[in-house]
């Protein structure tokens, strides 16, 4: 892969990074009602938002890869899958240990956490399958229609919880936590930290895609070695 | 269309000739409500959503194994090679094998909803109507997704641990959905007091009857 | 000349690491038989489903009609008609009910009618209303042959069709044959070793490195007369 654009990238990741910390831990001011605990806020909602945007780079990868059939795109879908499976599960961690002071317990299927843990269980049902099945074009193409049936499921998953969850209120107060953001300052802070997280994102996308790139390469190289053994009546 | 009826025909006809889709259904649901009546206690709480709760449970489960028998079967016995080779549709040949399973399915619910309404002592006078269209939806919902999975669980390794794995977390909108709409009827409720979560379903089967419709030739060929 | 029925370019085929097929070329014109012999897993059962457009190659395309397999529409699966080791017939369902079943999956007029004759053709008439359970394996290959041919397909793809058979239904399969090569039906058919239909001719073939070459063995000779399995049957 381009060495420039690599380089250029996990730059600017590091130093978004940097600067995010420095805000989120320095500069932004400690919310009134829950105090230093808050500051989780500004990683647990960019992770979110990297690991739904994921979904849906997943989701578009696989329609390419059903309809032009290059090996690219399948390649493109699960680097996403992985690298999001990651972000969401720093969502469910960050969500957990934000939970526990301020509402004293280890987990609550508040709306939002809810919708990630399923679209966590999806993220893992894709995995599985690529780590249990074969590596042909076949379970590539299963692979994108699960990407595809999974991120037209996710619109239908919030509602159906969002309307379960305030239905039932009796689990919890409606999560007030952090999002009546009265100081301009927190605004900026959020923001900065969704490049960061987009960026950093961004980077082990990357990373992940130019591993798989080469696998296919080297995958290719061998069919064709076999082939030319075969040709040579080796076989 | 004619294609899609001799299809389905043909299917119901071996189901009646001992297909055992609907005995694997309803003998799984009513084993998985047994285990539940003795697991639960029935007396705590509130008995329609208890039931309700049971209900899906068992149906959700029975699925997992008995909704893909239709593709299973059809592989097994070498004859889905030889609906492939035919002219027929893929997509109808989808259409066919979802509502042959859907009508296992909705068999199954019946039986799997009058043991559970006997099961927790709940009265018969409750909204049937809102009942039956409950799990007639999530019947047709599971069935969607069953059929479309169950293509790429008969083609990849491991594809049969891979299935239930892969539908319920793709159905829990439908399950949430369901399990409101059915224990607000077995409260006696009507079913505009249902609409919203009926309204989930509607659109849930709609979404993935389309979507099953579309990708299913995508993962049902061969190599 | 009339345009070939069959015409493969650089065909091959690799199930993962091993190759099938490699470079094949193949060709069959209109009204034509071949035979194409080789061991088991040489790739002739492989060949033949490329041609019905189940299988896709890895390299290289076939035509099919004129038109390249992998992109094979209704219009083109309804001429084609195929035999292979598994029988294609429902156990639970009568020899009747599995012929008009097919019957109507093709779209075939007057299916009940069109079943009837060829039950009668193949001599199964007295257990039409029979289980295929209880069918004996060379009446289940005669079924098999009548749910072949019964859309009136122009190619037909033969996978061992006498696999398994008596001299009864060897000379009743091989009858259907000729008169299928009568009618202007193109036949393709593999088997372990050449076999000759009496007033029938055929192109002997074999697959020598994943490639189908003309037969070269001497007491094979082309025409497929010797080592025939047919005497006519006194009727």
């Amino acid at each position: 892969m381009n060495r420039r654009l690599y380089g250029a990238l996990g730059l600017s990741a590091l130093s978004a990074m940097l600067v995010a910390l420095y805000m989120v831990f320095v500069w932004v001011p400690t919310e009134a009602d829950q105090g230093i605990v808050q500051r989780i806020f500004y990683f647990h909602v960019p992770c979110a938002w990297v690991a739904f945007a994921s979904f849906g780079l997943v989701a578009i990868a696989g329609i390419f890869y059903l309809w032009m059939g290059a090996q690219i795109w399948d390649d493109l879908g699960y680097a996403a899958v992985e690298i999001g499976m990651l972000f969401c599960t720093l969502v469910l961690i960050t969500g957990s240990l934000w939970a526990k002071p301020i509402w004293g317990t280890w987990w609550t299927w508040d709306s939002r956490l809810t919708t990630t843990f399923v679209l966590w269980l999806m993220y893992g049902a894709y995995l599985m399958l690529r780590t249990v099945a074969d590596d042909t074009p076949q379970v590539a193409r299963f692979a994108a229609v699960i990407g595809i049936v999974a991120a037209l499921d996710v619109p239908v998953v919030i509602v159906s919880v969002r309307l379960w969850r305030t239905i039932h209120p009796a689990v919890l107060v409606t999560r007030q936590g952090g999002h009546g953001l009265e100081d301009p300052r927190m605004v900026v802070t959020l923001l900065v930290s969704l490049a960061a997280f987009t960026l950093l994102f961004a980077w082990l996308l990357l990373l992940r895609f130019s591993e798989l790139r080469m696998r296919t390469r080297l995958a290719t190289l061998a069919r064709e070695i076999a082939l030319a053994r075969f040709r040579a009546g080796a076989a | 269309m004619n294609t899609f009826l001799a299809i389905l025909r043909k299917d119901l006809l071996l189901e009646l000739r001992g297909g055992r889709s609907t005995t694997a259904l309803v003998s799984l649901a009513l084993l998985v409500l047994v285990v539940l009546t003795f697991a639960l206690d029935r007396t705590a709480g509130d008995g329609p959503a208890n039931a309700a709760g049971a209900l899906w449970i068992a149906l959700v489960f029975a699925g997992m194994l008995g909704a893909t028998r239709v593709m299973v079967a059809e592989h097994e016995n070498g004859c889905l090679r030889a609906l492939l080779l035919s002219p027929v549709d893929r997509a109808i040949l989808y259409a066919a094998k979802l509502t042959a399973s859907a009508t296992f399915m909705i068999v199954a619910a019946a039986a799997a909803s009058t043991m559970a309404m006997l099961f927790f002592n709940l009265e018969f006078s409750g909204s049937l109507a809102t009942l039956a269209v409950a799990l007639t939806l999530g019947a047709l919902g599971f069935s969607a997704l069953a059929t479309l999975l169950a293509a790429i669980s008969i083609r990849a390794r491991g594809g049969e641990l891979l299935l239930p794995l892969l539908i319920v977390p793709l159905f829990v909108p439908a399950l949430i959905a369901g399990v409101k709409a059915s224990a607000a009827a077995l409260a006696g409720a009507p079913l505009a007091a249902a609409r919203e979560w009926v309204g989930i379903l509607i659109a849930f089967d709609i979404l993935f009857v389309t979507a099953g419709y579309l990708l299913f030739e995508h993962v049902v060929g061969e190599e | 000349m009339a345009a070939a029925v069959i015409e493969t370019h650089a065909l091959g085929k690799t199930f993962g690491l091993t190759p099938v097929l490699q470079e094949t070329e193949f060709k069959l014109s209109p009204g034509r038989g071949a035979i194409v012999i080789g061991g088991n897993g040489c790739g002739k059962s492989t060949l033949l489903a490329i041609f019905a457009g189940l299988v896709a190659p890895s390299e290289g395309y076939a035509l099919v009609f004129g038109e390249d397999t992998r992109r094979f529409g209704p219009r083109y699966r309804r001429r084609i008609g195929m035999m292979s080791h598994q029988s294609f017939l429902y156990p639970d369902l009568t020899a009747r009910e599995n012929l008009e079943f097919y019957a109507r999956l093709y779209q075939v007029s007057a299916p009940r009618e069109v079943a009837e004759s060829w039950l009668a053709r193949l001599g199964l008439a007295d257990w039409a209303g029979d289980r295929v359970r209880t069918f004996s394996r060379g009446m289940e290959q005669r079924l098999a042959a009548a749910r072949a041919m019964i859309h009136g397909p122009s190619l037909l793809l033969l996978d061992e069709p006498f696999a398994g058979l008596d001299p009864d239904g060897v000379a009743r399969v091989g009858t259907l044959i000729k008169s299928a090569l009568e009618e202007g039906c193109s036949i393709v058919a593999t088997a372990h070793t050449p076999f000759g239909v009496e007033g029938a001719e055929f192109e002997v073939y074999e697959i020598v490195r994943g490639q189908v070459v003309p037969c070269q063995e001497e007491d094979a000779p082309r025409r497929g007369r010797l080592r025939s399995l047919l005497r006519p049957r006194p009727s």
